[in-house]
């Protein structure tokens, strides 16, 4: 392999470790608040129990997405510096802001994380909401540059300079709402089942069933919601990217030949050499409606666009495929758990808890798929349109060695924080009651 | 515009080198402590430290996006050829965030503690080093700015611009800093018999601080390196540094007298003086290489791109200074009176 597939590999893998705790520290600031006003109101010292394991939780994902993040930071330099050199003051706004947002965030953990008993009881608790906003607000700010990357504006590219830079355009590029939207969702559902089924195992195991039941509770119903919403925003992103970036389209359906009323395949093996499709199951003019809203219309296949122009079909076609059934599982999980609301016996029974067990990582599964389509369907573009990411990368050779020092470091630090997280359920369950 | 986005650049590195300093500086201290006095800054770091711990690093966040946008023909340079030593300060700055968090929130206290605590105070010591090495091969005029790279081997390009000798002094020289910076400060956050331990321990590491600097710039001339030289040559950088001489002496009695709040700022100060006398001589060259010398002011992004970078800066700085100015005195200087009780009944 050369020094260029190290390097996307590289990137690929920070990232994809980056985003799971991103994503846990958006969102579990927002079970932690919620289950610190019930505490609040109720005086139910299982609820303070929880909000302090939660807590915990929260300061030990926050710093490992922290340093991951600062790494981040330098690697979009170390690995791309051609990119960064053009597309760094063009895209600054968002990382400006985020930078900002990230300050806001610490500063809030830092009140909230001493604050017990020392600052007024509601202010502790608000600084609590401020961690959960800000950290959505930086996410929403870095997805805007990807979105740049996916769908650039705000400059004019002549004689190969980008030039009449307007930074607030660029920040406000076409995919960047579709993509925060769909992202902030997306980490939601995440978080949400992995936390549920955490708590649904220790149900399951009997531990501790009423504190487990309470958490459960708290984070399914964040899970329920955002699970029946993404569908939907799946399908506004789709509807986008058929106008904006037709070849991702086609690499994710794997659709090679143009024409109207096009079938939508479910499953199916990916022929990249002969390109076929085979063992699909065919939902007529599907595509074409799902993507212009319209049986009838017309979808740009493969063909049309020159052969260096697409991206490796098979893997964009898999992970989309894995997303979307992993949406429609959740969503159905998710009307599950509000049918088992007015059916109360379910929670009674074994099976029920052991479904929530069993869905717990998929979250995180489409979340990664979900970057695999929007990343890997760029390819061969770093800018789409504009610059390719063999133009991007280091000149320094031996990213190799690179990679493999952060695969074994990052996988060390995970094994390292699963096993953190083990202890402190055992602590929470061996607490008497 | 420039001025303000210049401004905060080296206000968001002056303020890394201190706060993220005298981050880096107590795990140090630490590392350099008896078994026992190991105990007592381990947990008077956690409460002087934790709550401020994680804003105290996002400067160089703040830093590299300024960096970015900012100076983005200047940042290539750096990202390409400081590739490795990054990797390692990368690497450092996880372990020593990873470490830390892991021995305080860690459920259950065992045998592990004995790794968090080592992995903490080692990559305290290593990554400043590798941060000063950094600095020092931007100014150590070693870097060879290569059209070509088939020409050079590996190392010539990538290896010794920053490992080599005044590197590693400039690395040590910081690695000292911090300690010396982390020292003073917890003077001002202790009481009794702990507080005459940190005092102890900030004239210790003055006067390794200053042997270091002494070193540094004599090695530094004798092997003519070019930073060194013109520092020296230049009247203001090296006013900059007598006076800091000067202050020295001040600052020596307030460690002595424990006088928390003379010595922080005249520690403060100190740092001020020699970060200014070091840019100063060579501003804006800041990357010296062995052909040419590179300005920070070349290569600018387009009005615009500075304009509204100044713009965001102005706004993040009137809404982030209050709150962290709140939450340092919330925590630093309200708690020091009744800690300071708990820990003579240890
Ligand atoms: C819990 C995770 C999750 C789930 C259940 C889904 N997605 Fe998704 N999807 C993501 C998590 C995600 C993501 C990881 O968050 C992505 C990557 C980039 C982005 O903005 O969101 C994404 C990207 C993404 C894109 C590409 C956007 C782009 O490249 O700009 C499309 C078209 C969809 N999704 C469509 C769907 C549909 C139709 C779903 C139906 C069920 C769906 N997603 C479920
Ligand atoms: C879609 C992708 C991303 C999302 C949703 C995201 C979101 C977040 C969130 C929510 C945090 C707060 C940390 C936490 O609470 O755990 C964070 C931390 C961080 N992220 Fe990301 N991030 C993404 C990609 C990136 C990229 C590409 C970079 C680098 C340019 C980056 C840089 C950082 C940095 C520097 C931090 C640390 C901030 C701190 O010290 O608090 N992130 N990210
Ligand atoms: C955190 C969620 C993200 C994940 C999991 C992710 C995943 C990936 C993957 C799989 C690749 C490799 C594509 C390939 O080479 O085939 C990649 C490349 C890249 N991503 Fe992302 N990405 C994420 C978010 C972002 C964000 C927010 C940014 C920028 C602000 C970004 C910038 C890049 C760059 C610069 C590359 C390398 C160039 C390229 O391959 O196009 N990514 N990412």
């Amino acid at each position: 392999m050369e020094n260029l597939e190290f390097a996307r590999l590289q990137m690929a893998f920070t990232l994809g470790f980056h985003i799971i705790f991103a994503c846990i520290g958006m969102v579990m600031p927002f079970f932690m608040v919620v289950s610190h006003k019930k505490w609040l109101n109720t005086r139910n010292p299982l609820y303070l129990e929880l909000t302090k394991a939660w807590q915990k939780g929260v300061a030990i994902f926050f710093v490992t997405g922290a340093v991951s993040g600062t790494a981040l930071s330098f690697e979009l330099g170390m690995l791309w510096p051609e990119f960064m050199k053009h597309a760094g003051p063009i895209i600054g706004m968002p990382f400006s802001l985020e930078g900002a947002a990230f300050f806001v965030e610490a500063i809030a953990l830092g009140f909230y994380l001493y604050g017990w008993n020392k600052l007024p009881e509601r202010f502790h608790w608000f600084t609590g909401i401020i961690i959960g906003i800000s950290g959505v607000a930086s996410g929403i700010l870095v997805v805007s540059a990807n979105g740049w990357m996916n769908a650039p504006t705000g400059f004019d590219f002549i004689d190969g300079q980008f030039t009449n830079i307007d930074p607030v355009q660029a920040f406000l590029n076409p995919a960047w709402f579709t993509q925060a939207l769909h992202m902030t969702i997306a980490a939601f559902v995440a978080t949400s089942f992995a936390v549920a089924g955490v708590h649904a195992f220790q149900v399951y195991r009997n531990k501790r069933p009423e504190l487990h039941k309470k958490a459960f509770k708290i984070a399914i119903i964040f899970g329920a919601v955002a699970a029946f919403l993404q569908p939907l925003s799946g399908d506004l992103s789709a509807k986008d990217i058929a106008k904006r970036q037709p070849v991702k389209l086609a690499a994710m359906e794997a659709h090679y030949e143009t024409g109207r009323n096009v079938p939508l395949y479910i499953g199916g093996i990916v022929n990249e050499e002969q390109q076929t499709v085979s063992h699909k199951i065919e939902i007529p003019g599907a595509l074409s409606f799902l993507a212009f809203g319209d049986f009838d219309a017309e979808v740009k296949g493969l063909r049309d666009f020159p052969e260096d122009e697409h991206p490796p079909v098979a893997i964009v076609h898999y992970a989309f495929q894995i997303m979307v059934g992993i949406g429609t599982l959740l969503m159905l999980a998710g009307i599950l758990y509000f049918i088992s609301l007015k059916y109360k016996s379910l929670f009674n029974r074994k099976w029920y808890w052991l479904i929530f067990v069993v869905l717990a990582p998929l979250g995180f599964i489409a979340v990664e798929a979900g970057w695999v389509v929007t990343e890997v369907g760029r390819q061969p573009w770093i800018i789409y349109g504009f610059m390719k990411t063999s133009e991007a990368v280091t000149p320094m050779p031996g990213m190799e060695f690179s990679f493999y020092m952060y695969v074994v470091v990052y996988l060390v630090l995970a094994l390292t924080v699963t096993w953190l997280m083990r202890r402190q359920i055992k602590v929470l369950n061996n607490t008497k009651e | 515009m420039l001025y303000i986005v210049l401004f905060f650049l080296l206000f968001s590195l002056l303020l890394y080198v201190l706060l993220g300093g005298a981050d880096f500086g107590a795990g140090i201290v630490e590392l350099f402590s008896s078994k026992k006095s190991k105990r007592i800054t381990r947990d008077t770091v956690y409460r002087v430290m934790g709550p401020v711990w994680e804003a105290n690093h996002i400067w160089l966040i703040i830093l590299i996006v300024i960096m970015w946008i900012a100076f983005p023909s200047y940042f290539n340079v750096i990202m390409i050829y400081l590739h490795v030593p990054f990797v390692l300060v990368l690497l450092g700055i996880t372990m020593r965030g990873v470490a830390f968090i892991f021995r305080h929130y860690d459920a259950i206290v065992d045998k592990s503690q004995f790794f968090y605590n080592w992995m903490f105070r080692i990559s305290s010591l290593v990554t400043p080093v590798f941060l000063g090495m950094s600095f020092g091969s931007l100014v150590g005029g070693r870097i060879i700015l290569a059209q070509d790279f088939s020409g050079y081997s590996f190392p010539e390009l990538f290896i010794w611009p920053w490992f080599n000798l005044f590197s590693f002094l400039v690395g040590l020289f910081y690695a000292a800093l911090c300690a010396f910076l982390a020292s003073t400060l917890l003077i001002g956050e202790t009481k009794g018999e702990v507080r005459r331990m940190f005092s102890r321990k900030s004239a210790i590491f003055t006067t390794v601080l200053v042997l270091l600097g002494f070193i540094l710039i004599l090695y530094g001339y004798i092997s003519e390196v070019k930073f060194i030289k013109d520092f020296i040559n230049n009247p203001v950088s090296i006013g900059a540094v007598i006076l800091s001489g000067i202050l020295l002496f001040p600052l020596w009695r307030a460690i002595k007298k424990q006088n928390r709040v003379a010595s922080r700022y005249l520690a403060g100060l100190q740092v001020v003086l020699v970060l200014f006398a070091a840019l100063y001589a060579h501003f804006p060259y800041i990357i010296i290489t062995t052909g040419k010398e590179l300005s920070i002011l070349e290569g600018l992004p387009p009005h615009s791109v500075i304009q509204n970078l100044a713009i965001m800066l102005l706004i993040g700085g009137a809404i982030i200074l209050p709150g962290l100015f709140h939450l340092m005195k919330s925590f630093g200087m309200i708690k020091i009176l009744e800690t300071g009780k708990e820990e003579m009944g240890h």
